[in-house]
């Protein structure tokens, strides 16, 4: 069993070993890219965001009815001859189970997958009575063979090969396996038949517990769970309270996407229904002595915390691991501690305990891949964002986390700073990407990209001799800059002045504005995070504009998604919260949907582009089109390979996992330089500054800039 | 009019097969009794997974563990007639054609028959009602499963049998309903895809004329 990570410095060295298992990595990229193709095929037949709506609209309601769906389906069940019980804690599942094996005298059980027995670790507690406990499912087999833990929800065996296997098979069986995996199948096959068939006691999980019938499901491809149930005498399932449902309906609905979502299937080989204690030709009585362990273990809790309490509509589909850049570079053991991915990094705070979170949940890079894809449509990335910020509260800031907050309370402390680049003086903070010089510490993690500079003159500078004056203009909208074109990458914002203005548009620039206040969210500082919103909010009067323009996707998503959450109930001014956030809209979307630019506006050299979409355009603000359409219209796009997996970046994640965000710029790069182009163009500062970096380290000649810059540059005057 | 649905029936064959079932059609039970004796005598014979004290052993099979020498088909919920006539099959060709005492074959029989309440056609899904432990086994222990399903019971997808899967649950019994698409599968070993790990090693499915 694997630990959780205790300090930063030690995770970083186990996600470096994690990052040279080329084994691993092989795998993951493989499966990633299958799985992404596959499961768009799979959903091809059914409405998947209605579907995902209403698995959380049942869930929630669910979970606001945990109790009386216990009750309900304690009647139910109890009528049909099951004993149902319910624990407060994983300890208090594992004594009732321990009590129920001594009093039908069990020798032997046998076990079908349930990622609730291993959040209870119940193995370890049946062991201490002597129990032999066999793991029938292939894949938790193989890793009870070798004691561990699963690396993933639905694979729990993903991060092994053929050969560790054949070397456990042979291990096991005491004799020499091939490694054929037809083969390896089979030799589970014949030893877990036989101990299906000598086992006293079987132990399940449940996907659903309908309170109507008090029956439960489960959801295998292997067949395991059915022996499991069906051959020995006694048949326990631990069921996490959060599996009620009140009707089959809902079961129904939710196996339209769990399947789906987990290994692209429309369906796994078999669901099985069980509603009560049935014949059993091996007891004693000739019928089946079944229990039902309900878990709370914090799951009621959680039912009553406003936000968290979504985490309840987790199916476990594992799907939010399979689209992680993160888990594809890392694997599971090294992405969770018993749940994996990014529910993993939530769960862990809940089930097992801050100590145990806190060092994981830094471990997320923010793009949002998982949010889209989640079976209960629970918005993780922000609820990951809020553990950090508990954490925090809980334990206390972290020297660089404050010294962020600290200066960026005051934006003309902060402005005056990054201009004079003084924080070069300063050690870790949010803000040190800016860096001309670094401290030496860092070089070393940054060696993987160059750094940008800070611009000689800051957009705030230029900004009086380039405002344009337009006597009739056709829209008039306000620019929100951010830090990383207003003091690093001027030329962005004024490529998109310069071609605003050549369509009639007129803009501004309120001076007052700040940081979006992302990176301090990352950082977990909400206080801060909560003022410097305030304030950008005060500085734009959004009634006056048609719009309100990032060039930045990152500040985009988080001024437009964010605000309003972390805003809610504490400035007692919605509606200019909503006013601002409603105005919010990217560069490309106003070029292309509301300026309607074609390419008839520009002159198209040919030149070979290809596009990286940054995670919080294409995700955080769902536009795909508009970006790769101007790109047609100004020159040849040459699509690449994976355009909208993360390019590693993630603001204040590049510094604290430098390593994982060099393996994603690199991968990102080689796609990149597949495609033939010369020019990439990008979204959003963040991105470009990671993309060139990393061109440029790697002395590529390619040509990294804003898409503004590409259109500036070959629009017809 | 008849009450089956033909685009229903290919879908269904479609996604059935996709999923690595073999679909084949039965105007008749009797016709359907002959197609399961012939599965049984053309297949590879059984091998014993684990003891089974009375049954007589052949050569080692693939697996490298006994093969049983005397065919086994166990079809416990089909109805007296029917059942005669696949005994009369079975008989015929040498085969023992069980509908009890599967317990005493759990080291692996052939085939198993078992009838299908009704099926869904968008993934290719039987539904079986197993309540009864031996109709279970059939399905569980037998190297190829053969599930006969009416035309006239498929239905288009999950939501659409709510009712009756809640019918099953609601007869004052307890009950145990399986939903079964293709054979037992794996891909736990390097995402490799495997059938039979622990259930059928193949999936037959029968659809019958009403
Ligand atoms: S959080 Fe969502 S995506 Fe992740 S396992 Fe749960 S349901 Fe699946």
């Amino acid at each position: 069993m694997h630990e959780a990570p205790k300090t930063l410095s030690s995770y970083r060295e186990e996600l470096d070993k994690a990052l040279d298992d080329s084994f691993l990595r092989k795998t993951l990229d493989t499966f990633a890219v299958a799985y992404k193709a596959n499961r768009e095929a799979v959903f091809q037949q059914v409405n998947e965001r209605d579907l995902i709506a209403k698995i959380a609209a049942a869930k929630d309601n669910a979970a606001q009815h945990m109790d009386e769906l216990y009750e309900q389906f304690k009647r139910e069940a109890e009528k049909r001859g099951v004993v149902v019980h319910r624990a407060a804690t994983a300890a208090e599942a594992n004594e009732i189970i321990a009590r129920i094996a001594k009093e039908n005298d069990v020798k032997k059980v046998v076990k079908s997958k349930s990622m609730t027995a291993e959040e209870t670790q119940l193995n370890l507690r049946l062991e201490q009575d002597g129990l032999i406990v066999d793991e029938t499912d292939l894949g938790e087999w193989i890793i009870q063979l070798r004691h561990e833990g699963p690396s993933h929800m639905v694979m729990p065996a993903i991060h092994l090969s053929r050969y560790q296997v054949a070397d456990d098979f042979s291990k096991a069986t005491g004799v020499k396996q091939d490694s054929d995996i037809q083969r390896l199948v089979k030799v589970a096959r014949v030893q877990l038949r036989r101990k299906f068939i000598a086992a006293d006691m079987g132990i399940s999980g449940a996907n659903f517990a309908v309170a109507e019938t008090g029956a439960i499901a489960t959801v295998t491809n292997e067949g395991n769970a059915r022996m499991v149930t069906t051959l020995p005498r006694v048949h326990v399932a631990l069921v996490g309270l959060d599996k009620l449902i009140p009707t089959l309906d809902e079961a129904l609905n939710a196996l339209l996407v769990l399947p789906r979502n987990a290994t692209a299937q429309m369906l796994t080989s078999y669901v099985s229904w069980m509603d009560g204690a049935g014949p059993c030709a091996s007891s004693p009585t000739g019928k089946k002595i079944m229990h039902v362990v309900f878990l709370d273990n914090g799951r009621s809790a959680l039912a009553k915390d406003p936000l968290f309490s979504q985490v309840l509509r987790c199916v476990r589909c594992g799907a939010c691991a399979n689209v992680c850049p993160v888990f594809r570079l890392v694997g599971g053991h090294k992405m969770g501690y018993i749940y994996i991915g990014a529910i993993g990094l939530i769960l862990t705070y809940f089930f097992h305990g801050r100590e145990r979170a806190k060092v994981l949940a830094q471990n997320c890079v923010g793009c949002e891949a998982c949010k889209n894809i989640c079976a209960g449509g629970i918005d993780l990335p922000r609820l990951i964002r809020e553990i950090r910020s508990r954490l925090n509260e809980e334990e206390g800031t972290p020297a660089e986390a404050a010294l962020l907050s600290a200066v960026m309370k005051n934006r003309k402390m902060f402005h005056s700073l990054l201009k004079f680049a003084k924080f070069a003086q300063l050690p870790s903070t949010g803000g040190s990407q800016f860096q001309r010089h670094l401290p030496a510490i860092f070089l070393g993690k940054h060696g993987y990209k160059a750094l940008p500079a800070i611009a000689a003159k800051s957009f705030r500078d230029r900004w009086k001799s380039i405002k344009p004056n337009l006597p009739n203009p056709r829209y008039r909208v306000a620019l929100f800059a951010g830090c990383a074109q207003d003091f690093v990458y001027p030329e962005q914002l004024e490529a998109c002045v310069k071609l605003l203005a050549a369509h009639n548009v007129d803009v501004e620039f309120p001076l007052e504005q700040s940081c979006c206040g992302l990176p301090l969210e990352m950082m977990g500082q909400r206080k801060t995070s909560i003022e410097v919103a305030r304030q950008n909010i005060r500085a734009f009067d959004a009634g006056k504009y048609d719009a309100i323009i990032t060039l930045c996707a990152s500040c985009g998503s988080h001024l437009k998604h964010s605000y309003p959450h972390i805003l809610e109930g504490t400035s007692g001014e919605a509606q200019r919260v909503n006013a601002f956030a409603g105005k919010i809209m990217d560069f490309s979307s106003f070029v292309h949907d509301v300026l309607g630019l074609t390419a008839d506006d520009f002159v198209n050299k040919g030149e070979k582009v290809t596009y990286h979409a940054s995670c919080h355009l294409c995700r955080g603000l769902g536009v795909k089109d508009a970006p790769r359409d101007l790109i047609r219209a100004a020159g040849e796009y040459l699509p690449s390979e994976e355009e909208e997996v993360c390019c590693g970046f993630g603001g204040t994640y590049s510094m604290k996992f430098p390593e994982i965000s060099a393996q994603l710029l690199e991968k990102k790069l080689a796609n990149v330089e597949a495609t033939g182009a010369t020019r990439l163009v990008v979204d959003c500062p963040g991105c470009i500054m990671q993309l060139r970096g990393g061109a440029e380290k790697k002395g590529s000649p390619l040509k990294v800039t804003h898409i503004s810059e590409l259109l500036a540059e070959n629009m017809k005057r | 009019m008849s009450n089956v649905n033909p685009e229903l029936v290919e879908l269904f064959r479609t996604k059935a097969a996709v999923v690595g079932a073999k679909v084949v059609e039965a105007a008749s039970m009797a016709e359907a009794a002959r197609y399961v004796a012939d599965v049984c005598a053309s297949k590879d014979p059984c091998e014993l997974l684990a003891d089974e004290p009375d049954a007589e052993q052949g050569p080692l099979g693939p697996n490298k563990v006994p093969t049983r020498v005397k065919r086994i088909v166990a079809a416990p919920d089909l109805d007296a007639a029917a059942f005669g006539a696949l005994a009369g099959d079975c008989e015929a060709k040498g085969f023992a054609c069980i509908r009890e005492g599967l317990r005493k074959h759990l080291a692996g029989i052939d085939v198993g028959v078992a009838q299908a309440v009704l099926g869904v056609a968008d993934s290719g899904t039987c539904m079986v009602n197993s309540d009864d432990e031996e109709t279970r086994l059939a399905t569980m222990i037998s190297e190829i499963s053969v599930l006969i399903l009416h035309k006239s019971a498929i239905r288009k997808d999950l939501p659409s049998i709510a009712a009756d899967l809640r019918a099953q649950q609601s007869t004052g019994k307890p009950s145990y309903t399986a939903f079964i698409t293709g054979p037992s599968r794996t891909a736990d070993i390097e995402r490799v895809s495997a059938i039979g790990v622990h259930g059928p090693l193949e999936l037959h499915i029968i659809l019958l004329e009403d």
